[in-house]
């Protein structure tokens, strides 16, 4: 509430009383955020103006953390809620407060200017006559919600780092109810970005559409032999849930062992795996992660092979590598967890997706997804729900209201022949999972 | 956190003042004060892991006058925050409040537990994992396992309205063996000992090798026990029936009154259920929670409502995930009366079909009345009788078939659920539950793999 000069963070750090002969270090966290959501629907508009602040903080001692959160009047609590339980938790290799980065710039945190909402209001009029214009009257709108936010972070640690950012996100999700002879159906979309300029509204309107009418216009496919065309709607949810199995902790054994310590290859040549939060179109704009660290681009898959690890800073020191900065916070109250920023396939030797499309000899051009895919890491499964067009000659012959692709993973990934230069980004875990079109030749289950 | 509705009372009288003082002539409104605090750890297969204390406490400050409402929220759920979210609510709505300034001395909340408590705590927590899973060789467990204490309470123009303060314990995450992964959710409101005996008896359960058998697709009759028939209900007849659906409606209110169901169905939606975790003594508008029925001999009757869409015939279902987002009507607890049938009669009925044990996710389109139920565990029924356990698969209707499929006996006892926790709609959860007889309906749509 008040304007950051309070010294809070300061006394928090202070406060947390750290033995460094014993092995102790802590880290001092302050988060300030304000967002504007704003929701129209049948009933109305409803605005909500959002302002907070909150502080966290973690102890170390030997590999042990514990961790403990709240607004600012319970903040002299927490070096006593966290010390209460360290004893108790297990150690983890490398786990201690981070030092010093470079470029530290430490600063009281001052909160971030409250989005607009005359602008919010624009936007939302905006889509719904993008909406009005893709569905013919034939799909409306349920609800609309739009959130905008912006938030500042403030991270010290008594290792002697201390560094302040700043970062922003908008969302729109739109639930739409297509209407036709056939029947009727609600769907719900949904688009992120860290501007809302950066919404793209007649794409989301485009796909709402689809997702809308689709499994109302046309026939439901028997999987067949055939090739496949993987839109980005559909391919980047599938990307967003291989990231796990590059989270530096938990998912290394499962890559390990499907590679055979990389041996094999992940995926076709024709695919790279990247995590960059400066990605242009992704959802995540920052420049450093929840630890302060300042984010980077890795490469996890390169032309096919695994090259790479997403870490936090204990994950690093364990894998003896600098830090790619991917420990992501939630929210103030949820302690770093390694995570993705702006995960996608690099699209950087893709071409354009109509020459993919003219490639389909005979297959299923994918452009929706129905349910959430499954996508089974370890089990090494997937299988997608999806509707869109069956293609012939490189020409949509048919709408298809529904059909199953299924399949092992691997042989998925890597039978990818070629990517288009499309990439689009879906909101994905703790950032954003993107893919161009994938065009995957005589797929067994298409 | 008993005391902290009484640390929310402290200055009934200022901020009943405040929030009267904010309301102008056509407009309607209310405070709302949330302390949420939760203790979690991770657990894995070596013990526990990453201990973390979150505490949240926030005020939101809401206005509806005619189509428009506006909602400002603060963290912080004392005085000076109540101010705060009023002053900007009054910029925001073209008023501009005088708040004379008096100070209210606000006595700390007792801390929830104190250090031996928690310390205890963990090692019962700690013991119980192990109970669950005494040889835990093979098996991969990442869950969050947290305790959870929520109290609310609305300031509206004359009163302040305690809204309750609801404990549980819940646990979420992913269990894996060898090529298999599974996810566990568990919640319940029991009291600490008792919750632990039942988080490790599930855990215990979810731990088990999963079975090789496929389910075979099609169509096929299915018997759900008590914990599955809990989530049917609440996806099938619980969410068409949430007054939201705009003009049109959804699949179950377009046919208000019509039978859909066998005779002597009755579904209700009841928040005063204390032992079921949904249960509150007033909703996020401070409308005193009441039971609701929604179908009555087996015909559509009411509908859940907020004041958003009944105005003050609500019905006492606003619901909100947190204190920064709005109240819409939500579900609380569905329950369901039993019949009289014993489960093997119910297997015997079903002849050659599915029972179904455990239901991990679902979810409805109330548009068009399609819900996906994800089947965790289950067994075949050969000739009324029980027979191989199977791997995960999906099952799928609409709700109009499956209620009118829907076998006319029912089980003979009503159970809690305890798969039912935390219904997330639009991204945002609140906490449920549920109680049902085993049920058999004809003619669902089975399908593999697991979402």
């Amino acid at each position: 509430m008040s304007p950051g000069r309070d010294g809070l963070l300061e006394r928090l750090l202070a406060e947390s009383r750290c033995d460094a002969t014993a092995g102790e270090s802590a880290e001092a966290y302050e988060r300030r955020g304000t967002s504007i959501e704003l929701v129209e629907d049948a009933e109305g508009t409803r605005l909500s103006v959002v302002a907070e602040r909150g502080f966290a903080l973690r102890l170390f001692r030997s590999g042990r953390t514990a961790f403990a959160a709240s607004p600012p009047e319970a903040v002299d609590r927490l070096p006593f809620e966290a010390r209460l339980v360290l004893g108790r938790a297990r150690a983890r290799r490398g786990a201690r407060a981070a030092g010093p980065v470079a470029l530290d710039r430490a600063s009281a945190l001052a909160p971030p200017p409250p989005p607009d909402e005359a602008s919010a209001r624009a936007l939302l009029a905006s889509f719904r006559s993008a909406l009005l214009a893709e569905g013919e009257g034939a799909v409306s709108l349920t609800e609309a919600i739009l959130t905008v936010g912006a938030r500042t972070e403030r991270v010290a640690t008594t290792a002697g780092r201390d560094v302040a950012f700043g970062s922003g996100i908008a969302t729109l999700v739109a639930t739409v109810t297509g209407r036709t002879a056939a029947g009727s159906v609600s769907a719900r979309v949904l688009a992120s970005a860290s501007r809302p300029e950066e919404l793209f509204l007649a794409r989301l309107a485009r796909q709402a559409v689809d997702r809308a009418l689709l499994p109302l216009r046309g026939r439901p496919l028997a999987p067949a032999r055939g090739d496949l065309l993987l839109d980005p709607n559909v391919a980047a949810p599938v990307v967003g849930r291989l990231a796990p199995a590059f989270f530096g902790d938990e998912g290394d054994a499962l890559l390990a062992s499907r590679t055979r310590d990389g041996r094999d290859a992940f995926a076709s040549p024709a695919l790279s795996l990247v995590d960059d939060a400066s990605a242009p179109g992704g959802p995540v704009k920052a420049t450093h992660d929840g630890e302060g660290t300042p984010h980077s681009r890795t490469v996890l898959v390169s032309r096919g092979i695994a090259a790479g690890r997403l870490s936090d800073s204990a994950a690093a020191i364990r894998l003896q590598q600098p830090p790619t900065g991917n420990a992501m916070r939630r929210a103030y109250t949820d302690p770093p967890a390694i995570g993705v920023t702006n995960f996608f396939v690099d699209p950087s030797r893709g071409v354009a997706p109509l020459e993919l499309l003219r490639a389909l000899a005979r297959g299923f051009y994918a452009a929706v997804l129905l349910s959430r895919p499954e996508v089974d890491f370890a089990a090494d499964r997937f299988r997608l729900h999806a509707a869109g067009y069956w293609v012939e000659k490189g020409r949509a012959a048919e709408a298809v209201s529904e059909t199953l692709v299924e399949g092992r993973l691997s042989e998925l990934l890597r039978a990818v022949e070629a990517v288009g230069d499309d990439l689009k980004f879906v909101p994905s875990g703790s950032g954003g999972a993107g893919s161009p079109t994938l065009f995957v030749p005589k797929w067994k289950g298409a | 956190m008993s005391d902290v509705v009484e640390v929310f009372r402290q200055d009934a009288e200022d901020a009943v003042r405040i929030v009267s003082g904010l309301l102008r002539r056509g407009e309607s409104g209310e405070a709302f004060r949330e302390r949420r605090r939760r203790v979690s750890w991770t657990a894995t297969e070596a013990g526990l892991l990453a201990p973390a204390f979150a505490d949240e406490r926030g005020t939101a400050v809401r206005l509806r006058r005619g189509r428009e409402s506006l909602l400002v929220a603060r963290e912080g759920d004392g005085p000076e925050a109540l101010r705060e979210a009023v002053r900007e609510a009054s910029r925001r709505a073209g008023g501009s409040p005088f708040l004379k300034s008096r100070r209210v001395a606000q006595a700390r909340a007792k801390a929830e537990a104190s250090a031996p408590d928690e310390e205890e705590r963990a090692a019962q927590l700690g013991a119980a994992l192990h109970r669950a899973l005494p040889d835990p060789r093979g098996l991969s467990l990442s869950l969050t396992v947290a305790r959870v204490f929520v109290s609310r309470a609305v300031v509206t123009a004359r009163e302040i309205v305690a809204c309750g303060t609801v404990r549980r314990l819940e646990a979420t995450g992913v269990l894996r063996r060898a090529s298999a992964a599974r996810p566990f959710a568990f919640q319940t409101s029991a009291p600490w000992a008792p919750a632990l005996d039942a988080l490790a008896r599930a855990l215990s359960e979810a731990a088990r090798p999963v079975p090789t058998h496929r389910v075979v697709e099609g169509r096929v009759d299915v018997v759900f026990s008590p914990g599955a028939a809990s989530v049917f209900w609440h996806e099938a007849v619980g969410h068409p029936l949430e007054a939201e659906g705009g003009e049109r409606g959804s699949v179950l209110t377009r046919v208000a009154r019509a039978a859909v169901a066998p005779a002597g169905v009755l579904v209700t939606a009841d928040p005063t259920r204390g032992d079921l975790p949904g249960s509150y003594l007033a909703d996020d508008e401070g409308t005193p929670a009441r039971s609701v029925a929604l179908l009555t001999d087996g015909c559509v009757d009411g509908l859940v409502t907020d004041r958003r869409t009944a105005g003050r015939a609500s019905n006492g279902h606003a619901r909100c995930g947190d204190f920064r987002r709005p109240p819409r009507p939500r579900l609380s607890n569905v329950v369901v009366s039993p019949g009289r049938a014993s489960r093997d009669e119910l297997l015997e009925a079903c002849g050659n079909g599915l029972y179904v044990r455990e239901i991990s996710a679902a979810h409805a389109d109330p548009e068009s009345g399609r819900f996906t139920l994800f089947v965790e565990s289950a067994d075949l029924v050969r000739r009324g009788a029980l027979g191989a356990p199977l791997g995960p698969f999906a099952l799928t209707s609409d709700v109009l078939s499956a209620l009118r499929q829907l076998h006319t006996e029912s089980g003979d006892v009503s159970h809690p659920a305890n798969g039912l926790g935390l219904c997330v709609k639009g991204g945002e959860g609140v906490a449920v539950g549920g109680a049902s007889p085993a049920i058999l309906i004809r003619g669902l749509t089975a399908v593999r793999g697991r979402s």
